[in-house]
């Protein structure tokens, strides 16, 4: 089988070559007369989980809904699974396929798969989750529009590089992919992180230059934005191929640092120092973030020391290295 | 079982009965919304690609103004339209409805330089976000504009009776919420039935998954008149494959920023439509593919279910992919784009007819019952119309509120119908069949005997496959488990009794009309009969059956300029 050249700068689907995945070895990978093996997590409250086997025959193009509503109709009509429109509209019908979260309408099937619920929130049979934990979750964002100025009247004043992130955020279709994906999220009541899917729907009106900032302000003060770690898991998974963490959430974590700066302490020193010094200084970084209280621990002060990791005596000069300039002008 | 009390229910979480609630909380009347799937994510309005420009908006001219009015009543709706109504809807868009959506933040998709984009011709559009998708910001906005207004929403909960007081008049509906297996009974002065255009009746269809013709059945039981309820309207190039993408089009309508639109080919590969070059009037030109595709079938290079290809090999990729999503579902086969076409077919898509309405109220036949958006009889298609509707309803509900009690718990009614809903809730045997099949069978035949082309013998044959569908699979239906909670077998076996009844609804008013006009085509009546059927196919509830009649429609605006001619040389 031929892989197909990953597209110039396309960084979501490295690795898919060399594992002949891109969409044309998807597509070709099976032949109608072939059968598809899937496996389907069941579950219910009153019998607990188990895995049940279905041998369904290749159709034409087929989708995962389609080996779905194949099982549903001819094998386990009884099978528990969500969806509305099948075009990649209504986002009901995101499932786990092999292990990782793909749109049940949107996705080939592949020879053998087995299809998972999504994580992250309660499954209540079958494939349905529970959508109610992540709509509250965006309804006590408040995601909509309050104008500082009255409205201009139809056509208002607005261009599209104004709404350019914002634009990329109203692509969502609150599939909720990305918030099973997300390894943060999976960390339960660690952190209170909202988790992708919410931060992309917050962004929709969060991003957008109409909106009062005081209110996107508040929002911002619920989200725990800076819990992500970046790991870009929820941008591999997203159907509607949003740049979540390039176009939305890092977005988000700089009006943050600018409207919550509290929420960006640690963000916001490293950059200062960054800026001022052209290198990162941890002594200085944890006496920007902690304040004096960071000198209470003193046995934590010695093995820093001792491992080289802090320069009290570099740290006091406020020392600059060449790259300062350097620093100051990409961080502008 | 839970009873909750307001003054007006809305079955429906579209385009109209988010408006039509969001009018009614303005004005300080209770509402809750009960949707069958999820408000503003299930049904047919995530589907608006983009957004017709009316009146004088956004520096159309007079001339694009009156194709507009002329395309909506002709080839949206073959003059079965009150132009009247259509005249004030018109109005409503120009002055209401896009200020009112953008100021409450709805995105209209600008160039850099701040422009709102259009697309050119004789017609104007725009798009929400992006071109393909603007329902879906569209209809998240109205989610939204709910969730902050606070009216309550029963979702994924199916109504499945409309409930009566003493004197025949509607105030309250029943319930299953389908996540939790409980009943609701929801009481209320006055409903709002706002459950869409599309039903999954036919074996391919645009209809969501959980559409079902029950708006039809329900408000048929409580006997609503209905109004041409044949008049079923086809996309007629959305993608062959795979199943689950039967409802996904390859758009024809004109592109943003663009001069060019799809075009479609036959199995010899000679193109037969072209919107912008066969009918720039045809901004929405589905009739008039259909029209085209049909002499194709005649001809035998193409068939209803595939054979010939829809794409956009004429383009540019640039040039498409610049406001429109149209790109995805070629990418997504694995095809390249634009050089691939997709193989396409037809797909059942709105129903122009529904319930009979007071068009200057929504009010149905039926005291206390309303209806808005395209489950109404009176017009077609469009996300503004459905919205229009929901202003009209409001205003209606309104003006009648006073004449309507609160509505008594109607205990023996609720009684039957939890009996009804019981007995499907029940295991099959041996012998038995699931409400899947049920329904498989169902969409194949109406597919077959009541498709683009019927005739009186084919529909006549459709009624008799009702009959033993009814007496016979009916009879043997059955469930794999009678669990309550998120038991969508159970939903499927509600659902084929509304299918049954709705489909009987639409084959009798399909034999009744004698003509063939736009999408209606008949066999046996080829020619578009102005002269006897420029009217409504008016389908009443009498005490034994039922009877039809015919209302005409005044032409003050646009007439059709013709008596009789064959309905294939018929430009709309």
């Amino acid at each position: 089988m031929n892989a197909t050249p990953v597209a110039d700068g396309d960084a979501r689907r490295l690795g898919q070559t060399e594992n002949f995945d891109s969409l044309v070895a998807r597509n070709t990978r099976l032949a109608v007369g072939d059968t598809v093996t899937v496996r389907v997590r069941r579950f219910a409250p009153e019998a607990g989980a188990q895995l049940q086997e279905f041998k369904v025959p290749y159709q034409r193009a087929m989708r995962v809904l389609d080996a779905l509503n194949w099982i549903a109709e001819q094998a386990a009509t009884d099978l528990a699974y969500r969806w509305f429109c099948g075009s990649k509209m209504c986002g009901t019908c995101a499932v786990r396929m092999n292990g990782r979260e793909v749109l049940a309408c949107w996705e080939a099937v592949e020879p053998e798969m087995t299809i998972e619920p999504l994580r992250n929130l309660p499954v209540l049979r079958d494939l349905v989750v529970d959508r109610a934990p992540f709509e509250r979750k965006v309804a006590s964002f408040e995601p909509w529009i309050e104008r500082v100025a009255p409205y201009a009247g139809f056509p208002e004043p607005l261009s599209h590089k104004e709404m350019k992130s914002a634009s990329k955020a109203l692509d969502c279709i609150g599939c909720m992919s990305c918030y099973s994906a997300c390894p943060v999220i999976g960390l339960g009541e660690l952190t209170r992180f909202a988790g992708p899917a919410p931060l992309v729907q917050l962004g929709q009106t969060a991003l957008d230059p109409r909106n009062d900032p005081a209110k996107v302000a508040r929002a911002l003060a619920q989200t725990d934005i800076f819990s992500c770690v970046s790991c870009y898991k929820c941008e591999e998974v997203c159907p509607a191929a949003i740049p979540i963490v390039t176009r939305v959430i890092e977005p988000l974590k700089a009006r943050a640092a600018v409207l919550v700066p509290a929420m960006a302490r640690h963000s916001n020193v490293l950059r200062r120092i960054v800026a001022a010094r052209g290198r990162i200084d941890p002594g200085a970084l944890v006496l920007g973030v902690q304040g004096l209280a960071a000198l209470r621990n003193l046995p934590r002060i010695w093995r820093m020391l001792l491992r080289g990791k802090i320069n009290p005596l570099r740290t006091v000069l406020g020392l600059k290295t060449a790259a300062a300039a350097a620093a100051r002008r990409l961080l502008r | 079982m839970q009873v909750l009390t307001t003054d007006v229910v809305i079955v429906g979480g579209g385009a109209a009965g988010c408006y039509a609630a969001l009018n009614l909380h303005r004005a300080n009347v209770k509402t809750i919304i009960v949707c069958k799937g999820l408000v503003g994510k299930s049904g047919a309005s995530i589907f608006a690609g983009n957004l017709v420009l009316g009146g004088r908006l956004l520096g159309n001219t007079e001339e694009n103004a009156r194709n507009t009015a002329e395309f909506l009543i002709k080839y949206h709706n073959q003059f079965l339209i009150d132009q009247h109504w259509a005249r004030r809807c018109g109005q409503w868009i120009e002055n209401v409805y896009y200020p009112e959506l953008e100021e409450a933040g709805l995105y209209f998709r600008r160039d850099d330089a701040g422009n709102v984009v259009t697309s050119p011709g004789k017609i104007r559009s725009i798009a929400a976000n992006v071109q393909g998708n603007s329902g879906v910001p569209f209809m998240d906005l109205r989610r939204k504009q709910i969730i902050r207004a606070k009216i309550p929403c029963l979702e994924e909960t199916a109504v499945t009776a409309l409930l009566c007081r003493a004197d025949g008049s509607v105030g309250g509906v029943f319930a299953l919420d389908s996540l939790r297996g409980e009943y609701i009974v929801v009481l209320a002065r006055a409903v709002i039935l706002a459950t869409g255009y599309s039903d999954r009746l036919h074996a391919r269809s645009t209809g969501t998954r959980e559409m079902s013709g029950d708006g039809i059945a329900m408000a048929w039981r409580v006997g609503a008149t209905l109004a041409n309820l044949e008049m079923q309207w086809w996309h007629t190039n959305d993608a062959a494959y795979p199943p689950t993408w039967q409802r996904m089009q390859v758009y024809p309508n004109p592109m943003l920023g663009s001069e060019k639109s799809a075009r479609m080919v036959n199995s010899l590969g000679n193109e037969f439509f072209n919107q912008q070059q066969d009918d720039p009037l045809a901004y929405g030109p589905y009739t008039v593919q259909l029209k085209a595709l049909a002499k194709e079938v005649h001809a035998g290079r193409a068939r209803y279910d595939g054979g010939y290809f829809a794409g956009f090999d004429h383009c540019d990729a640039a040039e498409v992919d610049a406001y429109t999503t149209y790109g995805k579902s070629f990418r997504q086969l694995g095809l390249r784009f634009p050089q691939d076409l997709v193989e396409t077919a037809v797909t059942a898509h709105y129903r122009q007819g529904g319930i009979d309405v007071d068009t200057q109220t929504m009010a149905s036949s039926v005291p206390g019952l309303y209806v808005a958006g395209g489950l109404g009889g009176h017009s077609n298609g469009l996300i503004g119309l459905a919205t229009y509707d929901g202003r009209v309803v409001a205003d209606g509900v309104l003006g009648g509120l006073d004449r309507l009690a609160p509505c008594e718990l109607p205990q023996a009614q609720v009684g039957l119908e939890q009996r009804r809903l019981e007995r499907l809730l029940c295991t099959r045997g041996s012998e038995g069949i699931a409400p899947t099949e049920l329904k498989t069978r169902i969409r194949a035949m109406m597919w077959e005997k009541v498709g683009v082309e019927k005739d009186a013998a084919s529909l006549r044959s459709a009624l008799g496959d009702i009959e033993t569908f009814r007496l016979d699979l009916l009879q043997r239906m059955g469930l794999t488990r009678t669990a309550r909670a998120v038991n969508y077998e159970w939903l499927d076996a509600i659902d084929a009794v509304n299918m049954l009844d709705a489909c009987e609804l639409i084959i009798h008013s399909s034999l009744e009309r004698k003509e063939s006009r736009g999408p209606f085509m008949r066999r046996d009546f080829p020619d578009t009969d102005n002269a006897h059927w420029l009217a409504a196919n008016i389908m009443r509830k009498t005490e034994n059956g039922f009877r039809f009649e015919q209302r005409a429609y005044e032409l003050p605006f646009f007439q059709p300029g013709f008596a009789t001619k064959n309905n294939l040389e018929v430009a709309w």
